[in-house]
């Protein structure tokens, strides 16, 4: 079993001045109103996300279009992905590979 | 990734905020409005219609503006006002929506809940409704933006009261605040009147004198502490159009809402050409004067 990511559509992404941003579009009232910032790295890996491939898939096709270790982008993606969690801008689903 | 309340890596030049005047129609005649002049039947026909507004507005977004606050007139006042604004939210701009409050319904706040906005901004010119109506000239619009209030604070929606102060309801203000915060919601003092956008100087004749504004600073710390601030600090060259800029209801981009001497036809013309080629050619009184062709500062002397 691996697992996928699926962007939630509560956020939206948005390009400004060269920075890649979420905005959530449906939020608890109780939360103040805020948006994310992805740094390179993180809005390289999120532009990544399409709820088909894995983390492996992820981690390998960045490695092809940037000198980067696959163990150091393997943690920032765990990293970013447990961020994105925590604020319900992700789902995880499990799903069974061929490998 | 970081939370952040604002960006701090934008170029000098950007469009970042938008203030936007989607109508001049308003169920209110408000005595100092300089919009009302333009609430009348042909010239409402003459306004941005609903697709002309979208496709600007996804312009706006493509060119990178993250700000959107939706002005009027009464904003809510368009039959269409909620497909600007459900599109705008979901295209990802933070929306403010300045509104009188009094069209404000259940079904209205509910659908503010379902797609919240970054901030409602209610005029509340007095509290009670001798004043409050004086102001308006609208029987009953006193009980609708009390109820407004209520119904946007029940739903937890970020909200902030603000009057426009005037010798018609200046016994008022400290009353209106200390409201406010009894709410525990925000608020603002507006002073400077404007003339109507058909240049009409009727908004003038509420305007309280220098002697009244100092008397109304006076009753109160904050207002009396910004008073000063605004007598201490210089003014600096005004910064419209760097990273704001308005828009009226019939396409015009312009530098800011106080100053529309010259208009970029966002009907004719692109959102991204209107903005880098002709607004920072627009005239404005508070901005530094340019340097001569003839003598231009280095950008490097290495």
């Amino acid at each position: 079993m691996e697992k996928v990511y699926i962007k939630s559509p509560d956020f939206v992404q948005r390009d400004v001045a060269g920075e890649c941003i979420l905005v959530p579009i449906r939020r608890k009232l109780s939360d103040p109103p805020c948006i994310y910032v992805l740094n390179e790295t993180g809005a390289a890996l999120w532009r990544r996300i399409d709820g088909t491939r894995t983390t492996q898939d992820i981690v390998t096709d960045f490695c092809e279009e940037y000198e980067a270790a696959a163990d150091q982008v393997m943690k920032d993606f765990a990293i970013l992905v447990d961020d994105l969690l925590s604020i319900n801008a992700l789902q995880e689903r499990s799903v069974v590979t061929d490998a | 990734m970081r939370n952040v309340a604002t960006l701090n890596a934008l170029p000098e030049r950007y469009p970042y905020s938008c203030q936007w005047e989607i109508t001049c129609r308003c169920n209110l005649r408000c005595i100092m409005c300089y919009t009302d002049c333009f609430n009348r039947p042909d010239s409402i026909r003459q306004e941005l219609t609903t697709p002309e507004i979208l496709r600007i507005m996804d312009e706006l977004a493509e060119a990178g503006c993250l700000e959107v606050c939706f002005t009027g007139g009464e904003p809510l006042a368009r039959p269409d006002f909620f497909t600007l604004y459900d599109h705008a939210v979901t295209s990802g701009f933070l929306v403010t929506v300045f509104t009188n409050g009094t069209l404000v319904t259940e079904d209205v706040a509910d659908r503010f809940a379902a797609l919240p906005p970054y901030r409602i901004e209610i005029s509340l010119h007095g509290l009670t409704e001798e004043t409050f109506e004086r102001v308006t000239q609208g029987r009953g619009s006193y009980g609708k933006c009390m109820t407004a209030i209520r119904l946007l604070r029940e739903r937890g929606l970020p909200l902030l009261l603000k009057t426009t102060a005037m010798t018609v309801n200046r016994h008022e203000i400290m009353a209106i605040k200390r409201y406010a915060e009894e709410l525990g919601v925000g608020y603002k003092l507006g002073e400077d009147m404007r003339p109507a956008l058909d240049g009409g100087e009727k908004p003038f004749q509420y305007a309280l004198s220098p002697a009244e504004q100092d008397e109304l600073h006076r009753r109160d710390p904050a207002l009396w502490q910004e008073a000063c601030r605004k007598q201490v600090v210089p003014p600096s060259p005004c910064r419209s159009g760097m990273r704001t800029f308005h828009i009226d209801a019939y396409g015009g981009l312009q530098l800011c809402s106080g100053n529309r001497t010259q208009s970029y036809d966002l009907r004719r013309g692109s959102f991204t050409e209107g903005f880098y080629r002709y607004l920072p050619t627009f005239p404005c009184p508070w901005k530094a004067q340019p340097p001569s062709p003839l003598l231009q500062p280095a950008a490097n002397h290495a």
